[in-house]
């Protein structure tokens, strides 16, 4: 299985490397590499998706350094399917940058480069058992989708990546000061030192409390910056701005959620220590104010990513929530939430960068006659604004409702502080929508042409939405139900 | 026994020094001292490191001594010297919230919070005093690096503090020799900031975050013929 997997991956990033060279045409190059990343996320959707149904949880491979349980056979599949559906749109997308000249000819290669490692890469991070070697897979996310906000052929795009990589290495190398103090009392504990998660899982009982608390919140700083939790999401609004799109689908939808799972994966260590409940109070209180910082940078947004930027930052705080409060039903909530935010911010990115084409920009104040001229784009902004402030037969209605249910059981003055704030950015998404979509203007604007490699994803992510606020399917259910099980709540 | 109170008092006195080049760096201001500070810092990290070595003969301990000074002591103040040369920048005046004597006055209380928080920690991991004494230097010496950061206004120099930032990390992690993937790790953030450093290089970032948006009006044409 392992070997299958690094054969062909080493195979697929040599050729991607080396062909490509060949086709001098611009948009032919496009297309092929488009093509072969397609398929190459279309193969990570099916080995996913294969592990799901067939690998047995708790399958160890490579000395026990990789290893799938149902929590990341959960991760992957949303992770290869956002890749999926970035992939298609990208098809696309790029040719209109390349048109647009935002992007040049010979970065092309370079994209498509970074995008399948940074797939690569993702998918090896949630496959990981050994959290040093979490640590560094993440790091390396970090580089890649560096260098992919960077091929977008602008300035500022430099200087958001450069902003990025600083805070989140900065914040990261604290997390190997946690990660060294987690390996020295594992080891004066247990006899030999460890970080891997099924081995912590076990132990845990055993290790002292006062240490695992100073080494968690060591750990914690890091993944809370690649989470985007605030005080350490300084730069997530510029990156998420600048990238193109479908970059920023792949930092809000799939990278964000990698912090957050392992910052799930540490709590599940935790909450089998007695320092449990310091903990939760920590996650819960940088849970409230990455929402309160959000919510209250919302209102006077004029940028329509930096929005949707501050919404990821919110939905992150919310999901930190529902880990500090740590009940099943909770933690249930949470895994589902992951889904629910994934698909949503992937449609509202997804129109926004059409919307971008149309305008050249992403400014509310420009996008004049959206609705006949972008229908489908300024729809799936409008759905996913309501879909992603959790309004009833939307998916993320579900899980919002039933983690502060949760959370008025851990403390009410905590629930009512985020139904305020939850009001605050209901009200600056209406009052932006609402702006942007009544203006009207005389002028003629060319149409931008939507191909159909951007349509599709589109729908399919339409489908998805609406038929998850309506349906829960049994099998999802039994997942959820078996990770909540896995992580020992 | 007294060999190992020899090399004990030897890796202090080294300590010492690693704590010395970090107040050097927070309050120097001219470009190319600041590099060499950091390559001596980082010199001194590799003898402690070859100084356990020969103590425990743990490999790892060989592998980051030989990383540190190939990557940490040469390569990286080579690259660090270029992109200076490139620029044409000597010095680094601009401090921003705090003055250097600020800064020296805020690290000292830094060590001595250190110091307090860790010392009742980390002694029940183990009574070594050489142990608790590198690990309170290597968070230290974190904290100083991440002062840099903060205070100083140039790119070039914000690396810096985070290469200083790396080297308490590396510090720290010298004591518990057999840490997986330590030495993966230590390449990982060294590539990353050659990839930050070449990227500093081709784009021609000299100015601080804040100006350079009005800077880089000069370079579109740079951009362009590109």
């Amino acid at each position: 299985m392992d070997l299958i997997l690094f054969a062909y991956i080493a195979a697929g990033v040599l050729i991607l490397s080396l062909m490509g060279r060949s086709l001098p045409e611009a948009s032919g190059r496009n297309s092929f590499l488009n093509t072969l990343t397609i398929i190459h996320s279309a193969i990570y959707l099916i080995i996913s998706t294969v592990i799901l149904v067939f690998v047995p949880s708790g399958t160890f491979y490579f000395n026990r350094y990789l290893f799938v349980d149902s929590l990341v056979t959960y991760e992957i599949v949303i992770a290869s399917a956002i890749f999926l559906l970035s992939a298609c749109y990208a098809r696309g997308y790029v040719r209109s940058l390349l048109e647009a000249g935002e992007i040049k000819a010979r970065e092309l290669r370079l994209f498509y480069i970074a995008f399948n490692l940074l797939l690569l890469t993702v998918i090896f991070a949630f496959l990981c058992n050994n959290l040093a070697l979490f640590w560094i897979l993440l790091e390396l996310t970090t580089i890649l989708s560096a260098v992919l906000i960077v091929t977008l052929n602008a300035k500022e795009n430099i200087l958001a990546a450069l902003k990025y990589v600083f805070t989140a290495s900065t914040a990261m190398l604290f997390s190997i000061i946690g990660l060294i103090v987690l390996f020295a009392v594992t080891s004066r504990a247990a006899g030999s030192g460890t970080l891997n998660w099924d081995v912590l899982m076990r132990e845990a009982n055993i290790l002292p409390p006062q240490l695992f608390t100073l080494s968690f919140i060591f750990i914690f700083i890091g993944f809370a910056a690649k989470a985007g939790i605030v005080p350490f999401h300084m730069w997530l609004p510029q990156a998420h701005a600048k990238a193109p799109s479908v970059i920023s689908v792949l930092l809000s939808a799939v990278l964000l959620n990698i912090g957050a799972y392992g910052i799930l994966r540490m709590y599940a260590v935790a909450h089998k220590t007695t320092s449990s409940h310091i903990i939760s109070i920590v996650l819960i209180v940088f849970g409230i104010l990455s929402i309160a910082v959000a919510a209250l940078s919302m209102l006077p947004r004029g940028n329509v990513k930096k929005l949707i930027a501050f919404s990821s930052i919110e939905h992150m705080g919310l999901i930190m929530v529902g880990i500090g409060i740590g009940t099943p039903v909770a933690i249930f909530w949470v895994l589902f939430h992951t889904l629910a935010h994934a698909l949503v911010k992937t449609q509202l990115f997804f129109s926004a960068g059409i919307l971008h084409q149309q305008y050249g920009s992403n400014q509310f104040d420009e996008m004049k006659n959206a609705l006949t001229l972008q229908p489908l784009a300024s729809w799936g902004l409008i759905t996913g604004s309501i879909a992603i402030i959790g309004v009833p037969l939307f998916p993320v209605f579900l899980s919002k409702l039933n983690i502060l249910t949760q959370l008025a059981g851990y403390s009410l003055p905590a629930l009512l502080i985020v139904l305020v704030l939850f009001l605050v950015v209901a009200g600056a998404f209406a009052a932006i929508l609402i702006r942007t979509f009544t203006q009207k203007s005389e002028s003629k604007y060319r149409t931008y042409r939507t191909s159909a490699s951007m349509t599709i994803p589109m729908l399919v992510l339409f489908a998805a939405i609406l038929l998850l606020g309506v349906y829960f399917p049994d099998g999802l259910h039994r997942i959820l139900d078996n990770i909540v099980d896995g992580l020992g709540f | 026994m007294t060999e190992t109170i020899v090399f004990s008092n030897i890796v202090k006195i080294l300590f010492v020094f690693v704590l010395g080049t970090a107040a050097l760096v927070i309050t120097r201001r001219t470009l190319s001292s600041l590099f060499t500070i950091y390559s001596i810092q980082s010199w001194f990290i590799a003898i402690i490191a070859m100084i356990l070595y020969l103590n425990n003969h743990a490999v790892t301990l060989l592998l980051i001594a030989l990383l540190t000074v190939a990557s940490k002591a040469i390569v990286i103040p080579a690259v660090l010297r270029r992109i200076q040369f490139s620029m044409n920048i000597k010095r680094d005046l601009e401090f921003r919230y705090l003055t250097p004597i600020g800064s020296l006055l805020v690290s000292a209380v830094l060590v001595f919070l250190v110091y307090r928080l860790f010392s009742q920690y980390l002694l029940t991991i183990s009574g070594d005093s050489l142990l608790l004494f590198g690990a309170v230097i290597g968070i230290s010496l974190t904290l100083m690096g991440m002062l840099v950061i903060f205070t100083r206004r140039k790119i070039i120099t914000k690396i810096l503090g985070y290469l200083t930032m790396e080297n308490g990390v590396l510090l720290f992690s010298l004591f518990i020799a057999e840490l997986p993937f330590i030495v993966e790790v230590l390449i990982v953030i060294d590539l990353i900031m050659l990839i930050v450093l070449a990227a500093i290089l081709a784009f021609g970032i000299d100015s601080t975050v804040e100006v350079f948006h009005e800077k880089l009006n000069s370079f579109t044409n740079w951009f362009r013929d590109e």
